[in-house]
């Protein structure tokens, strides 16, 4: 294949990856604690474009994603068992294969009183333990995480803050892990409020003109493509004419 | 590409189960005692493009893989049982729970069944029932000729009879509460039914060491709807559902450019 072609497909086919990534956004703009996803492009030195002399040595194309931490809005639903973490730091549940993080605070009484997430994967305090409570007692959260019931402290919730969070994979359902970043520390500068939970951070305006930009890359792209095709078929049609 | 479509449907789904949700709420915004329930989402699994940590080079490693989301799903509509207005109504048998538990009636079956919603009557026997007809449980009935009946915060049924100054105490309402009312199941007609998610229910006297709120005669509590905010949550919903729309529209554009492709 021809190097024009070669180098317009990789960046159609880029191009595709970004709309699952702006799909997979959009689709998210109600789940509670999402986080945006964005993608880097990066040049690939490839063989098929040519490494040669010839001066077009990379094609496009995404190296990886990176999430954007930034703060949602911390609606109000009046729900006691819903959390909103203002500032940096992820509440810790008991995953079944390790510690789990999330930053959607929506909570429930498990039968046995534990405070859990709706997989059931239990709120950890602390000291690694998970929180539990005497369900028939209201319960009060202070800005620090403190639980209360009936004046008396029934645990701290953990709040893990990672220096460098893009070590975290997004493991779907509001959860992250941490399989190859260093531990997180104990967070320090954030706040947790009761009754709120923190919305989508997916900016639906933002969404809606990075699909239009990548629809026009995408056809330019194409056209490119075409042109070539048609100046391949020129050359062979007609400059080969006798 | 064929995610990107997967993707907007399942978030276009998630977004109809939430207008449903909303559409719900609003319809049921006079029913006495309903309780809202608010729509809440997922991500899907991620799929690994380039693996995380995988070996770039022999010294270094991938710090962050590709990851690509395959969309949305609605995981739980979970009641709001939060205290709604009270409405003063003047009917000895109206009855508001202030705090935590729920009324017992027992239905046709014999099993009990849980409510928020106290408007009771009384049937052609005396006995004190829901406007389904329902018992409630404990039992309770008033002769038919008693002048008045009181009904305590503490749950306390009593009446007067004609001629005699002492009140007669006819029994005690007794409330149930459980550890995650959240997981009840909602049958319709403002009652819900224990599941395996609440546990079983915690039964005491209203006002009581078990938790359980006091008893209020005399008021109807009206939805917890807030009508704003679920109009809020509409028109956001709506939008959110024409933005996934828009990527179902592109990602076909792109589909139809590549089948172009070839002439």
């Amino acid at each position: 294949m021809d190097q024009i072609s070669v180098l317009a497909a990789a960046g159609m086919q880029s191009r595709m990856q970004s709309l699952d990534l702006a799909a997979n956004n959009l689709a998210n703009s109600s789940t509670s604690g999402y986080k945006t996803d964005s993608e880097f492009y990066t040049l690939f030195a490839s063989e098929a474009a040519g490494e040669d002399a010839s001066g077009l040595p990379a094609v496009p194309m995404i190296q990886r994603q990176w999430t954007d931490f930034a703060q949602g809005l911390l609606e109000p639903t009046n729900n006691p068992l819903d959390f909103g973490i203002s500032g940096k730091g992820f509440f810790v549940v008991q995953g079944p294969s390790g510690p789990l993080y999330t930053r959607n605070g929506n909570f429930r009484f498990s039968t046995s009183g534990a405070i859990v997430t709706s997989e059931g994967y239990p709120l950890l305090q602390e000291n690694g333990q998970p929180l539990r409570a005497n369900t028939a007692q209201p319960l009060e959260v202070s800005r620090a995480g403190e639980i209360t019931q009936n004046g008396t402290s029934i645990g701290r919730i953990k709040l893990a803050e990672f220096p460098n969070p893009a070590g975290l994979n997004k493991f779907g359902a509001n959860y992250f892990t941490n399989s190859n970043g260093p531990e997180p520390i104990d967070a320090a500068g954030a706040q947790i409020y009761q009754g709120k939970i923190e919305a989508s951070n997916v900016s639906a305006s933002h969404g809606a003109v990075r699909i239009v930009g990548l629809s026009r890359q995408f056809e330019m792209m194409q056209k490119a493509i075409s042109l070539s095709n048609d100046m391949s078929k020129k050359a062979i049609e007609e400059v080969a004419k006798v | 590409m064929i995610r990107a479509l997967f993707s907007a449907a399942s978030g276009m789904n998630a977004q109809q189960t939430n207008v449903e949700n909303i559409a719900n709420n609003i319809a049921n915004a006079n029913t006495a005692g309903f309780k809202a329930r608010r729509a809440q989402f997922q991500d899907l699994l991620y799929q690994n493009m380039i693996q995380p940590g995988a070996a770039a080079t022999q010294q270094t490693v991938v710090p962050t893989g590709l990851q690509l989301g395959l969309g949305t799903r609605a995981v739980s509509n979970e009641v709001l049982f939060t205290q709604g207005d009270f409405s003063q109504t003047e009917n000895p048998l109206d009855l508001v729970i202030q705090g935590n538990g729920f009324f017992q009636v027992l239905q046709p079956s014999g099993q009990t069944a849980y409510t928020k919603s106290g408007t009771f009557h009384l049937n052609n026997t005396g006995q004190i029932v829901d406007p389904n007809g329902n018992l409630l449980d404990p039992p309770i009935t008033i002769p038919q000729n008693a002048l008045s009946i009181t009904i305590g915060s503490d749950g306390t049924v009593s009446y007067t009879l004609p001629g005699q100054a002492a009140a007669q105490q006819a029994g005690q309402i007794q409330l149930a509460n459980f550890a995650n009312p959240s997981g009840l199941n909602s049958m319709g007609q403002n009652l819900f039914q224990q599941t395996d998610a609440s546990g079983a229910p915690i039964i005491g006297p209203p006002g009581g060491q078990d938790g359980m709120g006091t008893l209020l005669q005399g008021y109807l509590e009206q939805s917890n709807v807030s009508i704003v905010q679920e109009f809020v949550n509409l028109i956001v919903s709506q939008r959110a559902y024409e933005a996934n729309s828009k990527v179902v529209k592109a990602a076909d554009e792109m589909y139809q450019q590549v089948n172009n492709l070839k002439q």
